[in-house]
């Protein structure tokens, strides 16, 4: 268990920047999730805190200590590879036992072996080879094979791309358990949204190597720091609209026929003409143009089934949203802090 | 069950049309050439004649018989093992050391990868000249750096004469085994090292459990086909040393090179040729056994 620092990285290859001046800090004990868009930089980030590439400029701080030059298996860390990296000739067993025997362990290698196998529930498979095993399998030897020694830091990259999506979800849903179970301080790096807000303490969501926004599953959801986290995050993503420099935002499970909300509460009308309507069983998503106050925009509205009255394909409607939930954001899509929120509101309704 | 879907009529006759003309070119060059080799290894061919009296198996008995004949399967082990031996093992280092990431290291492959392109002749001559006990430029370097006092016979006495062969086989294909296990170590996938980077392993265990493993069936193979192309080798042999001195060198190809074009008794050429290919077939099937047995632990 440790807590992991990241200061100031910068790495470059050759000319080009694909990490710029990161900080961030892993908590102990704690799932940190790297969010963001394929090539933004994650894995670049994970493998060099894993020891696998040396920053450019800025150090990696491990339980405390410099780690910037440390080899990566002086860092007492596990990686999780995206594609796993089984030792193909080795049986599972032999490749759960693996970094034990190269560390000349000298404890009881089975007894290692087979607590890690049954934790993550392949203690029946240990004779095979890793390719008669299925991807999951292979993802949870991989677990095992990286938590058999007892790392303080387990960084993983992209575990779960490689599965089909049902298995993906309960897959999940496992590693969060485990990761409760066991405690051990997590850095997790993936491309899937909805993968960040169900397995993170806290998201770190990045983009072109930069960080845009480290906060919890919620904090990111509900007050995006800028307009790339808020089109990021959300399925569909939070509606933005341009307005005289500015930008408002709102996410459209908060847009909603007038008749929906409660008259005594303080809400924003506008008109929605409805170009489309797409049936997802709980839900309706209706896409079209938002009007009259606003700009002329396209926009999303996420309707759940327990509204009875929808508006017909064609038609403009009256909807609305509460004033809490609408975001605003300056010229260079920066979220307007708390403060200075009231005052943009009243622009906005002006 | 329903009836499965055959050819259609016609079909077959075409394929073996199509296949006619590779057909015929096989039974000339390989059938035809083996046949007759088989033929005239049971007959007593006189000097001048291409075929004799039918002699069962007499040619065989003499040439089992003849001290020769053990001689040159003698020094056809030397030959084959300690050249395939020396070219693996010095394959894998080369290939081992231009696998590391270095600058020049396009250069350094091109300049490996040379003495492959030479032509043989050119190559033999070339050594040649530099064996050579009184101008050769081996002694030369050797006696500067004070490595040995004396000129050494690299080719004209018979304790050196088979490693001096050796040493120019093995020069002009050890990059045959630098080519085959480049290939396949570029194919390891890069994740596999620096898992075992982060599970502490050490270059020698890295070495053992990843690159070995994965290298091993290519391995085998190209010592495989060396030890083939190795056994039937005649060219190098037979510009160097011509067999020498006295039988020094004379592995079972220059054998039958002498048999048959020196001593002019075909049938006993022919005797000694299968009787090698049937060597070389026992050594094939030996080795292709334990070529499975290692994939099958794999
Ligand atoms: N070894 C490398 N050499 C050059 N460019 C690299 C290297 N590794 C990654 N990059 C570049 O850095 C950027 C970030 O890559 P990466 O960290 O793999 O992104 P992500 O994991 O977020 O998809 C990409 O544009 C990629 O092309
Ligand atoms: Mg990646």
């Amino acid at each position: 268990m440790a807590l992991v620092e990241v200061k100031q990285i910068t790495k470059k290859f050759g000319a080009y920047s694909a990490i710029s001046n990161v900080s961030l800090t892993a908590q102990d004990g704690k799932f940190l999730i790297l969010l963001g868009p394929s090539g933004c930089g994650k894995t670049t980030l994970l493998r060099m805190i894993a020891g696998l590439e040396l920053p450019t400029y800025g150090d990696i701080v491990i339980g405390g200590k410099v780690a910037t030059r440390l080899h990566p298996k002086d860092r007492n860390i596990a990686m999780v590879f995206q594609n796993y990296a089984l030792y193909p000739h080795l049986t599972i067993y032999e490749n759960v036992a693996f970094p034990l025997r190269v560390r000349g362990f000298s404890g009881d290698i089975d007894k290692k072996v087979k607590w890690a196998t049954s934790l993550v529930g392949i203690e029946h498979l240990l004779e095979r080879k890793p390719r008669q095993m299925s991807g999951g399998e292979r993802q949870r030897t991989a677990l095992a094979r990286s938590l058999v020694r007892d790392p303080s830091v387990f960084l993983l990259d992209e575990p779960l791309s490689n599965l089909d999506a049902k298995l993906r979800h309960s897959a999940r849903e496992e590693l969060r358990q485990f990761q409760e179970r066991i405690g051990v301080t997590s850095i997790y790096v993936t491309h899937d949204q909805v993968e960040a807000m169900g397995l993170g303490d806290r998201i770190c969501v990045m983009q072109g190597g930069v960080v845009r926004q480290l906060g919890t599953p919620e904090e990111i959801y509900l007050n995006p720091a800028d307009t790339f986290v808020a089109s990021f995050i959300g399925s569909p993503p939070m509606n933005l609209i341009s307005d005289e420099g500015r930008t408002i935002g709102f996410r459209p499970e908060m847009f909603l026929p007038e008749s929906a909300f409660d008259p005594s509460e303080a809400l924003y009308r506008t008109e929605f003409t409805v170009q489309r309507i797409e049936y997802l069983g709980g839900d309706r998503i209706l896409y079209g143009m938002v009007g009259a106050s606003l700009p002329s925009s396209k926009a999303i509205a996420r309707l759940p089934a327990t509204i009875g009255t929808l508006p017909e394909v064609g038609t403009t409607a009256k909807f609305a949203m509460r004033l809490s939930d609408i975001r605003y954001f300056d010229g260079e899509g920066k979220a307007v802090e708390q403060s200075r929120r009231h005052e943009a509101r009243l622009v906005v309704n002006g | 069950m329903a009836e499965p879907n055959t050819d259609l009529p016609g079909d077959r006759l075409l394929a073996y049309l199509a296949l006619s003309p590779s057909i015929a070119i096989l039974i000339l060059l390989v059938a035809v050439p083996m046949v007759t080799v088989f033929a005239m290894s049971m007959q007593h061919i006189s000097l001048g004649e291409l075929s004799g009296p039918f002699v069962g198996l007499r040619n065989f008995e003499r040439v089992l018989a003849d001290p020769a004949f053990l001689n040159a399967l003698g020094n056809t082990f030397v030959w084959v093992f300690g050249s395939v031996a020396i070219e693996m093992a010095l394959g894998l280092g080369i290939a081992l050391l231009l696998n590391i990431d270095f600058r020049m290291r396009g250069i350094a492959r091109a300049v490996i990868l040379t003495p492959y392109l030479i032509p043989t002749v050119v190559a033999v001559l070339t050594w040649h000249y530099m064996f050579n006990d009184i101008i050769g430029v081996l002694n030369y370097l050797l006696m500067a750096v004070g490595l040995i006092s004396q000129p050494l016979l690299w080719l004209n006495s018979t304790s050196m004469a088979m490693f001096s062969v050796i040493l120019v086989g093995v020069w002009k294909f050890f990059p045959f085994v630098v080519i085959a296990l480049m290939g396949i170590l570029q194919a390891i996938p890069q994740e596999q090292y620096e898992a075992a980077d982060i599970d502490g392993a050490s270059a020698l265990q890295k070495f053992w459990r990843i690159t070995l493993p994965h290298i091993m069936p290519v391995f085998l193979l190209t010592a495989l086909l060396r030890t083939i192309w190795t056994f039937h080798k005649f060219d190098i042999i037979y510009l160097m040393t011509g067999g020498g001195p006295i039988d020094a060198t004379t592995t079972l190809p220059v054998l039958v090179y002498q048999q048959g074009f020196v001593d002019f008794a075909l049938g006993r050429a022919a005797a000694t040729a299968i009787i090698t290919f049937a060597i070389l077939g026992v050594l094939l099937a030996v080795y292709l056994h334990l070529m499975k047995r290692a994939e099958a632990r794999q």
